[in-house]
């Protein structure tokens, strides 16, 4: 197998994201930060196969923001986001049962917390997979 | 009492009935301004802002029942009592039609009077609350969601996650009744999880800018995805579902929401059904209205309850059934129904079952995609 690949998880509830790194730990290199400051930080500095994103941070929608921020960025839009949110409708008015894709970046995803670890994991590397698929092209 | 004194405003063309009127309130606690007039009562009624006011129906120039309107108008919680003469019954339940709380004919004793003011201004006290109440329970509704959601929710999120981790790190470490606790540790976190979603997505979900989204839909499809949704509930129970939909039913809408709002029906009517029970689904065109009417065979809801089973929080005594929810659901689905310009409406039968009818304006312009498109869309259409 190639080498390990790489995965920042940014939260402001540290026990949940504690929870994600556990799941991920096993198959993947994890940070962790706690505020899209450090998040965006952490992007700078290291290059990431994958992100995965709380959108309800700080006092209001400030994942959003970083998002928004990484879809302006050439090389930061390539990488894809996987978005772990507490209620879908705080992205959109949107239904359970539903497919959503956030469209943010090239490669996103949403899933509700909490999440289950084999759903989790399937994710992950689905997105990235999806990713160096869309790259190779 | 360190109450504000109660203001009585008297309205009448009659000197004669506002002195004597006058006269029977001296010494009491109470505030009292005369009119002689219509108008100048309505004058009086914005400037002083009575609790209670008395009309007399019959005046020259403006009439009793226009000053009644215009006062109910300007604050709903005056309490407005009509003089009527001659026992004019008629005019007497058009005022209370127009919102008056009570009618005093003349001539009148002071007992009457009296006992009539009692009342009045007992009745503006809890029109009075009663208001206050709705004000509170509407800021409360406004922050629930925000409440529920940062309060509640993420920690339970936290909690479950780490759970999962836990007990899929514990596996085979543990004993198998260790494991088992574990479990159900998770699946009741779930139970609690999935309540605070549904109050969420009933508080914080606005129906109205679903309307920018309408397109036509087939009832077709959000009948058959809100009957899959409850199958799992209806197949353990041994509760039939059978759907009879006419295909040609369709209505302007979000597919979504109609879904939401079905699901919200079907799944009380099977929740609500014994074992072996039956739900009937069916759909229907009728008078430029798709009508949706979910029939069950299941316990029933006390006639006492029935008007009040669409209010929010508002839950049934769970009675034989011994299952409760979360008091959402059909709230929620009367303002999805709503929004789209439909009505809800229940009748049952206590002990054997209740039948839910929803209402849809029916969208008659040919669905997209079908066959005998109108012309002026487009001469050639882009699919083949």
């Amino acid at each position: 197998m190639s080498e390990r690949k790489r995965v920042l998880i940014v939260d402001d509830d540290p026990d949940f994201a504690a929870g994600i790194r556990a799941i991920l730990d096993t198959d993947y290199d994890t940070v962790m930060v706690h505020n899209p400051k450090d998040g965006w930080e952490a992007l700078q500095k290291d290059r990431y196969d994958l992100l995965c994103l709380d959108i309800m941070m700080g006092r209001g929608a400030e994942g959003v923001m970083m998002a928004r921020k990484i879809r302006k960025d050439k090389v930061l839009r390539e990488m894809p986001v996987l978005i772990i949110t507490g209620l879908r409708e705080q992205i959109a008015y949107l239904f359970p049962g539903q497919a959503v894709h956030p469209g943010f970046v090239a490669v996103d995803e949403l899933v509700e917390k909490p999440v289950e670890p084999a759903l989790l994991l399937e994710r992950v590397a689905a997105l990235i997979a999806a990713n160096e698929a869309r790259r190779a092209r | 009492m360190t109450e504000r004194r109660r203001r009585i405003l008297l309205i009448d063309d009659e000197e004669v009935v506002l002195d004597s009127c006058l006269a029977i309130l001296e010494g009491s606690e109470h505030d009292v301004a005369l009119a002689s007039s219509g108008a100048e009562g309505l004058d009086k009624a914005r400037a002083w802002a009575p609790d209670l006011v008395f009309v007399d129906l019959k005046m020259p120039g403006m009439p009793g029942m226009q000053v009644l309107d215009v006062i109910r108008s300007l604050d709903p919680t005056v309490v407005c009592i009509v003089f009527t003469g001659f026992a004019t019954i008629g005019s007497a339940v058009e005022a209370m039609q127009l919102g008056a709380y009570d009618f005093l004919p003349k001539p009148f004793t002071p007992d009457e009077f009296r006992t009539m003011v009692r009342r009045g201004l007992e009745q503006r006290a809890l029109v009075v609350e009663r208001a206050a109440l709705r004000r509170e329970r509407e800021a409360l509704r406004e922050n629930f969601a925000a409440i529920v959601s940062h309060e509640l929710r993420s920690p339970l999120a936290a909690v479950q996650q780490n759970l999962f981790v836990t007990i899929k790190e514990l596996e085979g470490v543990v004993s198998e009744d260790q494991q088992r606790r574990l479990e159900r540790m998770s699946s009741r976190i779930g139970d609690l999880l999935a309540l605070v979603n549904r109050w969420l997505r009933g508080f914080s979900i606005d129906v109205a800018p679903l309307k920018e989204g309408f397109r036509p839909v087939a009832i077709s499809a959000p009948v058959a995805n809100a009957v899959e949704s409850a199958e799992t509930e209806a197949v353990r129970k041994a509760v039939e579902v059978v759907a009879a939909v006419d295909p040609a039913a369709v209505v302007l809408g979000d597919e979504g929401a109609l879904t939401e709002a079905l699901l919200n029906v079907v799944g009380n009517a099977v929740k609500y059904s014994r074992e072996g029970g039956r739900v009937v689904v069916s759909a229907v065109c009728r008078d430029g209205k798709v009508v949706v009417s979910v029939t069950d065979t299941g316990v029933g809801i006390p006639a006492a309850d029935l008007p009040r089973i669409f209010d929010a929080f508002y839950r049934g005594q769970a009675g034989e059934s011994g299952v409760a929810g979360a008091g959402i659901g059909l709230a929620l689905t009367r303002r999805i129904v709503e929004a789209h310009g439909g009505s809800i409406g229940a009748t049952s039968d206590p002990g054997r079952g209740s039948v839910f009818v929803i209402e849809l304006p029916a969208h008659m312009a040919p669905v997209p995609g079908l066959e005998g498109a109108p012309p002026e869309q487009h001469s050639k259409g882009e699919t083949g």
